[in-house]
């Protein structure tokens, strides 16, 4: 049995490949679902009924199933009803509908703590640019917008890491991110098998990520600290 | 003529009757003093000059230009209200700076944002900001408050943050300048700092209409007081008269509970 | 717990897709899926890194005895074969959602595997091999003998159908792999997997080398799966015949030391 240091540049090289491919699958869900999330706020507040309701059933649908049936059903569920999966048996199209459930799911969370910070401002900041003749986009992206980023950063961020452990889930459809790298060497592959420490090992990269996550919202909140 | 006019406004929330038929004028360079207890409509009145609230009847006309008539109800475009609101510039009882920004740049912001509407904004973009950051200074230096330009709203006292609203609502040159109660949010030794402020602009005969507790300040610097009661002017005239002899019953049961004190 | 979670959303899956794509399942299987394969020009086939069946070489190119059978199957089609890593617990899924053409993994051909996919004629033969404690070894060499034992299964696997019909007390895990850990962390007393893999993966020079394994509970067979309804099955028992015939099956099965587990093709 060759031993771990022997084992160690094969389990590495295979686990950051792993997790370039959770990093993409992280970063491509934050730019996709932090704007969105904003949009479906704001149809969750708007006036139109028809708009406010379908935001909030969706927020609803989303928020109340596990991300883990939001990826079967959305990677499966187009081959298995129109005959003809959209998404294609490669890892292209896998990483694809990850994304788009990853996005759809983390939209909505991400919606409702907007909306809470949006409502956190007082309304007396909305009329005082009003009264000084401030359009309402202009209202909210000088006055409002900082300062519900403000009040966000922490539930934000909280939501951000909780978001780097779940890409694992991203394996139910074959998606190949970290941990299933490092369960490769538990099923066997490339010539190590029953190994469990690459498994465990995956944490300590989790466990870096976070890290900097960690300290670069510390960084965000005390930036944004000069005002109250 | 008068600079602004106020015919027959009535305002409902839901049943209630906030506003009934309220009417009244006032002359260029006048201060007009609202009085009257909690709910008798004093800030709702208010926030319908500034077009917070829309009025459910009556009119209201500046410099015999009528901005607003609810019998010719028209669906407005926010680009026409937001114009008419530059006729009124308002300081709220909670002063309501926005507190991302400096004191000065909180005297700037809507300067600046609407320089951008200006044709000639991008060629003379310097000089407008320039001009704009000038008379900022000056407004702040009129307050007493140049050496605190700098300064977050959160590093101010209240009275100083007060101040820089009043500032603020200057810096566009509205022609009616609105308090709502100014001094109602402040500890008691620093709402002398803020009557002083207004005082002085009564004295450079800026128009004013402010609503307000304090009764002595009215009788020394309106030019006219109203006194309101669930939602009707009960009683108006000169600033003096009115407090120092009111006529109505209501008006005296309100001002000896101030005198009281 | 997660194994229950999965079980649920499996379970949530398959009942929605029934509700809403019955009828257009019958259509599909009336339509040639050779045809269809053709057309697209790739055989997309679902495996899991399984060796000596499927595997990655230094090159990362899938290699071993299915994976090299698969290709000169692909060569007769006259189409790509493209590998494609699964999760074995959703095979199935994989191939009626259409995101793989086959599953071509040294698959056991179980009654659940049989009635849910369209199975090729056996191609190699195997075995279910109970896994305990080298030192234990001696005291389990009968089925009677290890009775009382606690089993680690893979779910849905062949290893679970053959202690379920013993009755024994097991758990289910979700890999063969996750069933030897089991052993090795004692946390079960035993774990039922295919002889092929226990060959491969306990004992001297593997990662388990204080397991062994004792006695066999049945002897079974491997195939390949289609969809169901799938021609592509006949036309693999055709490629089979023939290459058994002209010997290209027993070349390659010679490569990866597996020719004496063949089974004759005609």
């Amino acid at each position: 049995m060759s031993t771990i240091m022997e084992q160690m540049p094969i389990v590495v090289g295979a686990l950051n490949v792993g997790f370039l491919q959770t990093l993409k699958l992280f970063f491509v869900t934050l730019i996709g679902a932090l704007p969105l999330g904003l949009v479906i706020a704001f149809g969750s507040m708007t006036r139109f009924l028809p708009v406010r309701w379908l935001s909030r059933t969706l927020v609803w649908v989303i928020r109340g199933t596990p991300l883990m049936i939001q990826l079967l059903i959305i990677y499966y569920f187009p081959g298995l009803v129109l005959g003809n999966s959209i998404w294609g048996g490669g890892e292209s199209g896998r990483f694809f509908a990850a994304s788009v459930s990853f996005i759809l799911n983390y939209a909505c969370y991400f919606s409702e703590i907007y909306r809470g910070g949006i409502q956190s401002v007082p309304k007396g900041q909305q009329e005082a640019g009003l009264v000084l003749g401030m359009t309402k986009p202009q209202i909210f992206f000088k006055v409002t917008l900082l300062q519900m980023i403000k009040r966000i950063v922490p539930p934000i961020s909280n939501e951000i890491i909780t978001l780097v452990k779940d890409t694992s889930l991203a394996r139910i459809i074959a998606l190949q991110e970290i941990i299933w790298a490092g369960q490769a060497f538990l099923k066997g592959s490339q010539g190590i098998s029953g190994a469990i420490w690459p498994l465990f090992f995956t944490a300590f990269y989790y466990l870096v990520f976070s890290g900097i996550l960690t300290l670069l919202f510390g960084w965000l909140e005390r930036k944004l600290d000069y005002f109250k | 003529m008068a600079i602004l006019e106020v015919e027959h406004i009535e305002k409902h929330f839901g049943e209630i009757k906030v506003l009934n038929d309220i009417s009244f004028s006032m002359e260029q360079g006048q201060a007009l003093a609202i009085i009257g207890s909690s709910g008798s409509g004093k800030t709702t009145l208010l926030r319908c000059l500034n077009f917070l609230e829309t009025p459910d009847r009556g009119k209201i006309i500046v410099g015999g230009e009528t901005l607003f008539d609810a019998d010719v109800q028209v669906a407005e475009k926010e680009r026409d209200i937001r114009k008419k609101r530059l006729h009124f510039g308002m300081v709220f009882q909670s002063f309501n700076l926005f507190p991302q920004y400096t004191a000065l740049q909180n005297v700037m912001l809507a300067g600046q944002l609407l320089a951008k509407e200006r044709p000639d904004f991008k060629e003379k973009k310097k000089v407008i900001y320039e001009e704009i950051e000038e008379r900022a200074r000056m407004l702040l230096d009129d307050m007493g408050l140049l050496d605190r330009a700098g300064h977050y709203p959160h590093q101010l006292s209240g009275g100083q943050q007060q101040r820089v609203a009043i500032a603020r609502a200057l810096a566009l040159k509205p022609d009616i300048l609105c308090f709502d109660e100014p001094t109602s949010a402040l500890d008691p030794e620093l709402t002398g700092e803020v009557l002083r402020v207004i005082r002085g602009l009564a004295d450079q005969k800026i128009t004013m209409v402010i609503v307000t507790h304090e009764m002595a300040f009215a009788r020394d610097v309106a030019d006219q007081v109203i006194f309101m009661d669930d939602g009707v002017i009960l009683e108006q005239g000169e600033a003096r008269q009115v407090i120092e002899n009111p006529r109505h019953e209501r008006t005296k049961q309100f001002l000896s509970r101030y005198s009281e004190k | 717990m997660r194994k229950r979670t999965l079980s649920a959303a499996l379970a949530a899956i398959t009942a929605l897709t029934m509700m809403t794509s019955a009828t257009v399942w019958a259509e599909d299987s009336a339509e040639s899926d050779l045809a269809y394969v053709q057309d697209k020009g790739t055989l997309v086939v679902g495996i899991t890194d399984f060796e000596p069946m499927d595997y990655k070489d230094e090159d990362g190119e899938w290699i071993g005895f299915d994976a090299d059978l698969a290709k000169a199957f692909g060569e007769k089609l006259g189409v790509e074969v493209e590998f494609i890593e699964i999760d074995w617990d959703n095979k199935i899924l994989e191939l009626d959602a259409k995101s793989i053409d086959c599953v071509w993994n040294g698959m056991t051909l179980t009654d659940e595997v049989t009635s849910s996919m369209e199975c090729s004629n056996a191609y190699c033969n195997n075995a279910q091999v109970v896994v305990v404690k080298a030192d234990a070894a001696e005291e389990y060499q009968t089925v009677e003998s290890i009775a009382d034992l606690s089993f680690a299964v893979e779910a849905g696997s062949a290893g679970e159908a053959e202690i379920e019909a013993l009755g024994y007390d097991y758990t289910p895990v979700t890999a063969q792999s996750d069933a030897l850990m089991e052993v090795a962390a004692g946390t079960s007393d035993a774990a039922v997997i295919d002889s092929l893999m226990a060959a491969a993966m306990v004992g001297e020079g593997t990662g388990y080398e204080d397991l062994t394994y004792t006695v066999s509970l049945n002897s079974e067979e491997y195939g390949v799966g289609f969809r169901k309804g799938s021609d592509l099955a006949e036309e693999l028992n055709t490629f089979f015949v023939e290459s058994y015939e002209d010997g290209t099956m027993q070349e390659i099965a010679e490569t990866y030391g597996v020719q004496a587990a063949l089974i004759e093709q005609n």
